[in-house]
């Protein structure tokens, strides 16, 4: 191996430990916003549950990210480096802004603008790229109608129960196993993009054959990036997402939690990229409207929608710029 | 008679899956119809259940005893 790829592979692996720093924290926040573990507590939590992931998901997704996304054949150590660069600063601003954007979309955006700078509009693959801007929109409202639907089913279930705080301890327990399987989903979509970075630079540097499947080495270090960024999590996004959008109690936060999981996991399993942020959100909010919609605070959620249209132009136009030197190089 | 904004609310996320299904890959257009089903499901529950509760309201007011109004001499 070359020490510039060494050092892209380096800055892959921060891109993953950024976002499980940014995007991760999802996870916890409603675990912590009820109480039910400590933020410390919570952390560790998800980390383990994020490393744990690669046990039970395939590659489905660092595929798509890998092979549909911008053509391979235009796939080389400065794409790669300069659409890490758009997306790690997208992620750095938004992070520093306290805004839950996507560090998946910032990911493809960035992929994308580095693409287009170095061969034009042709280097992107349309139906690939289709596909993920689709669920940029399916995804919260899976989870929302999903958060919705646990919800109420889960007040259908329990409504002849007046034992309220033996009820509770219940769903503090049950939040423990919603925030796991949450988690596993995270880890399984987010780790997965990294993968399918170091996969297409690995294939464009001649070390593993085209349409080889992820080395093991791969998955392991991707999914311990994520886990550890977990560990470093951010405190200003759990505060937004826990919190600010709409209070939670622990039967609130199970369901969301499930419903969130729920979506994370088949799109897992279909291996298309999405923001953990975005279905996390749609999904408290799907609880929140249980109550009624005053319940949601509009006013943080849409200012989070805005944060999520900006993320692909946003990392699209930092990538484009940063590879334009490598441009005038060449 | 009103509709409540959580009935419309459902009401329009149905329509959002199935304004959706044209870009939306063909193996994934399943996807769209049973959440957007689902979506007017709820709406339509919610729908219902506004109409009821109005309805029960009105009976309410019917049933009770007429408010006792300060009697003149």
């Amino acid at each position: 191996m070359s020490p510039a790829l060494v050092l892209i592979i380096a800055i892959a692996l921060a891109f993953d430990f950024f976002n499980g720093f940014h995007d991760a924290a999802n996870s916890i926040a409603t675990v912590v916003s009820t109480r039910v573990l400590s933020p410390r507590q919570a952390v560790a939590w998800a980390a383990f549950f994020n490393f744990a992931a690669f046990i039970i998901f395939g590659t489905a997704v660092a595929a798509t990210i890998a092979n549909d996304v911008v053509n391979p054949a235009i796939l080389d150590n400065q794409v790669i480096f300069a659409g890490l660069i758009g997306a790690i600063a997208w992620d750095v601003i938004t992070w520093y802004a306290g805004l839950p954007t996507s560090s998946s979309h910032a990911l493809v955006g960035g992929m994308a603008g580095a693409a287009v700078a170095k061969a034009g509009w042709a280097a992107l693959i349309a139906s690939g790229l289709q596909k993920i801007i689709v669920f940029i929109v399916l995804s919260p409202l899976i989870g929302l109608l999903l958060g919705f639907t646990i919800m109420v089913s889960v007040y259908w279930l329990f409504h002849r129960e007046h034992r309220v705080d033996r009820l509770h301890r219940r769903f503090r327990r049950m939040q423990l196993v919603s925030a796991a399987a949450f988690s596993l989903g995270h880890g399984a979509n987010d780790a997965q993009k990294t993968m399918g970075i170091i996969l297409a630079l690995l294939i464009a540097n001649g070390q593993v054959p085209a349409n080889s499947s992820v080395p093991i080495w791969v998955v392991l270090s991707a999914h311990t990036a994520i886990a550890l960024g977990t560990l470093f999590g951010g405190w200003r996004i759990v505060h937004t997402m826990g919190s600010k959008i709409t209070k939670l109690t622990p039967v609130a936060g199970m369901s969301s939690e499930l419903a969130a999981a729920s979506t994370l996991f088949f799109t897992a399993h279909a291996g298309i990229p999405v923001s953990t942020t975005h279905t996390i959100s749609g999904a408290i909010v799907g609880v929140g409207t249980t109550q009624r919609l005053s319940a949601v605070r509009w006013g943080v959620a849409s200012k989070v929608v805005w944060a999520w249209v900006l993320t692909i132009p946003g990392a699209f136009i930092v990538s484009y710029f940063v590879y334009l030197p490598f441009k005038g190089l060449g | 008679m009103r509709i409540s904004r959580r009935a419309l609310f459902f009401f329009g996320v149905a329509l959002v899956f199935l304004l959706m299904i044209p870009p939306t890959p063909p193996q994934y257009r399943w996807l769209n119809l049973s959440k957007a089903g689902l979506a007017l499901f709820w709406a339509v529950l919610l729908g219902i259940e506004d109409l009821s509760n109005r309805r029960r309201d009105f009976n309410l007011w019917k049933d009770d005893d007429p408010p006792d109004l300060p009697s003149g001499d």
